[in-house]
């Protein structure tokens, strides 16, 4: 028999799962069912600590919040920021069939287990109280599952070469540097200095108001070029017409 | 039995004598917490809660005079005796001001992010030891709050729920600084967890444990700083990559993204943030002083007044506390010395140098540990009038000679590096041979301008010239 | 107290019901004065662009640094039980450590040779 803490904590924390589990089926963000999973992932933590398993849930939750946090990462990547799921079938009938595939699936995973006899419990409470959990761990990954170990090696090594076949992108030249920048630009003798930077103005001075040239014309270069595709650029007419104003008020200001 | 310890072995389902009779030869926890019931856990959690707060607050305070000192400011000195109330005024104002949602934001992962930050920060601190077992409320416990086998993991995996609430914030703002600083945080941070899980692997294998209270007791002749020392200046590195603290505070650097990940964050919620990264501050330098520094203990010198007097009961706190603040004031000296890195050099030193230079220090460590255990022979030599293993001397001897080796081919080139830039320059100077005037260096004659400077490539355009 | 997991638990409610309660304190006790340009996404003073960067989508790059990052992982989650028991393992396991790590420092040289290190 389990005690009775570990049987509040399970009718506490399964429950939860499960909702979790399922807001990974129906959430429309992208980002929240990841949060989901990332709380399922934590609740097997627990569980496996419950079941005096210390390493073991310290691992899940070590391991798989940081691959979650991968595959969070992945989906951000992927399909944007605010994107959500469309709910157009693509297929017709697929949710139908999908249904009875599911339906299908569950009464098979249900009679198998409804068919399993358990043995008494043992309990971890030997190991733990002798050598200690994770020693004794260690002693089974050493011993008898060392080939495991060894093509987990291998495992690993497939797991970078994906990553890089998917992920990575060939540079073909060396990218310039800070220093190559600032030679290239001596040499071509164009904006040694530089770029200019945006306009200041008495109430403005953010990067989308351009500067002004000395003729009084507004200098498109101090401008992102961000800024200008987007054409957010803001004109610096009314600060000029209202320093104008002030300018006129001063020189009153003289004369009387 | 008392009716509180049964009423918990009902609760826990785990039977209350089995943990005294843990064997010596064993990764299990060396505190022992049978004497401790649950209200006095409670009333221990109160006072780490406490103790964490008011740290907060007065580190703050301390950060802020430091690097006034530093600056040759004041810093606050106003609120309260020499300004010490300062952080406490600051936050109240914080109570006090509008707490903003952005339109765009997503409004739950909004308000989650802070409440995770600021709760994961908390939690580690459980399984730091602060000091060895006081006689509380008429029982002998230890001064800390629990422990586990698997302590020091259990940092590690807070650390990782901790890093949701920043890379949540960001996203969930709705805007681009926030999204920006939320990515390179989580990037920042699994990227330095690697080496610092590293360099942890060095003191495990001279501790045989990953409980705490077991490695400050296996702490109690040598402090692991010598044998591992390679892996403290790891884990000093790492620590201030992974609370995103100067240098290392690409994620919030003012100069590019504002505010980083909390940039759209006002009022409590903002403090909450706020509290959570000194907390986290804390928690690492208490791993640090328990994994490198000996934890409680009190230093060589004073441990052996009075048999180990000062190493006994309430004195720990002392030595930890002190020890904890030199961690602090060590990153407080930090922030105000070091310009912030850029993102790039930060990332090569994390993936191309700390990672492959800690493992290659733990497998040379496993190595040592393994001559030490006679893995590797048993013969033995006389030296000085001392018996060593002949294993460990070779051992020592090929680490000796490889990091040798290597320091000295890398001498070689920076020397290379230095005669190349500090090769004596010409005696004559054109100042226009590139076709922009040159300052001659000292002691260097110049050369008549010749009229090359009517053909130098461009004059100063008068029109604007397009983007180059 | 043996269980040592509800200590544990203690700080954690410990933490949450501080941070809940501050919170929850500021939303009542913190003045409420709305207007539209407060609510807009805070880009240093020029017009806020609708979308947060890229269109929302960041660099693949990242997803290269978080699956090293698991590789590596898993990596030190199987050096911590072989340094804890190591007393205890023998030469055979170190010998078995020092392939392991070698395999795995193979996908990380040829990452590194591939230029997935770099960061730009």
């Amino acid at each position: 028999m389990t005690g009775l803490g570990e049987q509040i904590l399970f009718w506490v924390l399964g429950p939860i799962s499960v909702v979790a589990a399922l807001g990974l089926l129906f959430a429309k963000k992208a980002v929240h069912a990841a949060i989901c999973v990332a709380l399922v992932m934590v609740n097997l933590g627990i569980f496996y600590l419950a079941e005096q398993a210390p390493f073991l849930g310290v691992i899940q939750i070590f391991v798989y919040t940081g691959a979650v946090m991968m595959l969070f990462l992945f989906v951000v990547m992927l399909i944007g920021v605010d994107s959500s799921d469309s709910l157009v079938e693509t297929l017709r009938g697929q949710r139908w069939a999908a249904l009875l595939l599911a339906l299908g699936l569950a009464v098979l995973i249900f009679t198998a287990v409804g068919t399993v006899t358990f043995g008494p419990m043992q309990g971890l409470d030997d190991v733990n109280n002798g050598a200690g959990n994770v020693s004794t761990l260690a002693s089974l990954i050493f011993g008898q599952y060392v080939w495991a170990f060894e093509i987990t090696s291998a495992l690993l090594i497939t797991a970078a070469m994906g990553a890089m076949v998917l992920a990575h992108r060939e540079r073909l030249g060396q990218r310039p540097g800070q220093r190559v920048w600032a030679e290239r630009r001596v040499r071509s003798g164009r904006n040694v200095a530089g770029l200019p930077a945006p306009g200041v103005y008495a109430r403005s001075n953010a990067v989308d108001t351009p500067a002004l040239l000395p003729d009084g014309t507004p200098s498109e270069l101090s401008v992102s070029r961000v800024l200008v595709a987007r054409e957010q650029v803001t004109t610096p007419v009314p600060y000029i017409t209202s320093a104008e104003d002030v300018e006129g008020e001063i020189e009153e200001g003289y004369e009387r | 039995m008392s009716n509180a310890t049964f009423a918990l072995e009902a609760l826990t389902g785990i039977p209350q004598h089995l943990a005294a009779l843990a064997p010596a030869t064993t990764d299990n926890p060396k505190a022992d917490f049978s004497d401790t019931p649950w209200w006095l856990s409670l009333v221990k959690a109160l006072l780490i809660f406490v103790y964490l707060l008011l740290s907060t607050l007065l580190v703050i305070w301390f950060e802020r005079r430091v690097i006034g000192r530093m600056q040759q400011r004041p810093g606050p000195n106003r609120t309260g005796p020499f300004g010490l109330l300062q952080t406490l005024a600051d936050g109240m104002k914080l109570m006090l001001k509008e707490d903003i949602t952005p339109a765009a934001a997503d409004r739950v992962v909004y308000s989650l992010a802070p409440l995770i930050a600021a709760t994961m920060a908390f939690v580690s601190f459980a399984i730091i030891p602060i000091g060895p077992d006081v006689w509380m409320f008429g029982h002998h416990t230890p001064l800390q709050l629990t422990d586990l086998p698997v302590a020091v993991l259990l940092v590690l995996a807070v650390a990782g729920i901790g890093v949701y609430g920043i890379v949540l914030a960001g996203w969930s703002s709705g805007s681009t600084y926030p999204l920006v600083g939320g990515l390179r945080s989580s990037a920042q941070v699994i990227s330095y967890e690697i080496a610092m899980g590293l360099a942890l692997v060095a003191v495990f294998l001279y501790s045989g444990s990953m409980s705490t209270s077991q490695i400050v007791a296996a702490q109690s002749s040598l402090w692991y700083i010598l044998p591992a020392f390679f892996s403290f200046v790891v884990y000093v590195i790492t620590m201030v990559g992974e609370t995103n603290r100067l240098p290392f505070d690409l994620a919030e650097g003012e100069g590019e993204l504002t505010g980083g990940f909390h940039t759209e964050y006002s009022s409590m919620r903002f403090a909450m943030f706020y509290l959570a990264e000194y907390i986290n501050m804390f928690t690492v330098s208490a791993l640090a002083t328990t994994m490198f520094l000996g934890g409680w203990q009190a230093p060589p010198g004073i441990a052996a007044i009075n048999s180990g007097m000062f190493n006994h009961g309430w004195w720990g706190i002392l030595w930890f506390t002190i020890k904890l603040w030199i961690f602090m004031w060590f990153f407080v000296w930090l922030r105000g010395s070091l310009p912030r890195v850029r993102y790039d050099q930060f990332m090569r030193l994390g993936w191309k140098f700390l990672i492959p230079v800690t493992l290659a220090w733990v497998v040379a460590v496993a190595f040592i540990r393994g001559a030490q255990l006679g893995y590797l022979g048993d013969s033995t030599v006389g030296l000085v009038g001392r018996e060593f293993p002949v294993a460990t001397l070779v051992i020592v001897g090929v680490i000796a000679a490889l990091a040798l080796g290597a320091t000295w081919v890398w001498e070689g080139k920076q020397a290379d590096k230095v005669a190349r830039e500090s090769a004596p320059p010409p005696e004559r100077i054109d100042p226009y041979a590139g076709g922009y005037p040159v300052p001659p260096m000292p002691g260097q004659e110049l050369v008549e301008p010749s009229p090359a400077i009517s053909g130098s490539p461009t004059p100063v355009a008068l029109k604007e010239d397009t983007r180059g | 107290m043996t269980n040592p997991y509800v200590p544990l638990l203690f700080l954690l409610a410990l933490g949450a019901g501080f941070a809940v309660l501050s919170v929850g304190t500021s939303l009542v006790v913190g003045p409420k004065r709305y207007n539209r340009a407060k609510l807009e996404a805070y880009e240093c003073g020029i017009q806020p662009s609708p979308h947060a960067a890229g269109g929302g989508r960041v660099p693949i790059k990242y997803y290269l640094t978080a699956m090293l990052f698991i590789i590596f992982d898993i990596e030190s989650v199987f050096l911590y039980p072989f340094a804890v028991a190591f007393n205890q393992l023998g030469l055979f396991a170190l010998v078995e450590m020092v392939l392991f790590v070698l395999t795995v420092f193979v996908a990380y040289a040829y990452v590194w040779r591939r230029g997935g290190l770099e960061w730009d």
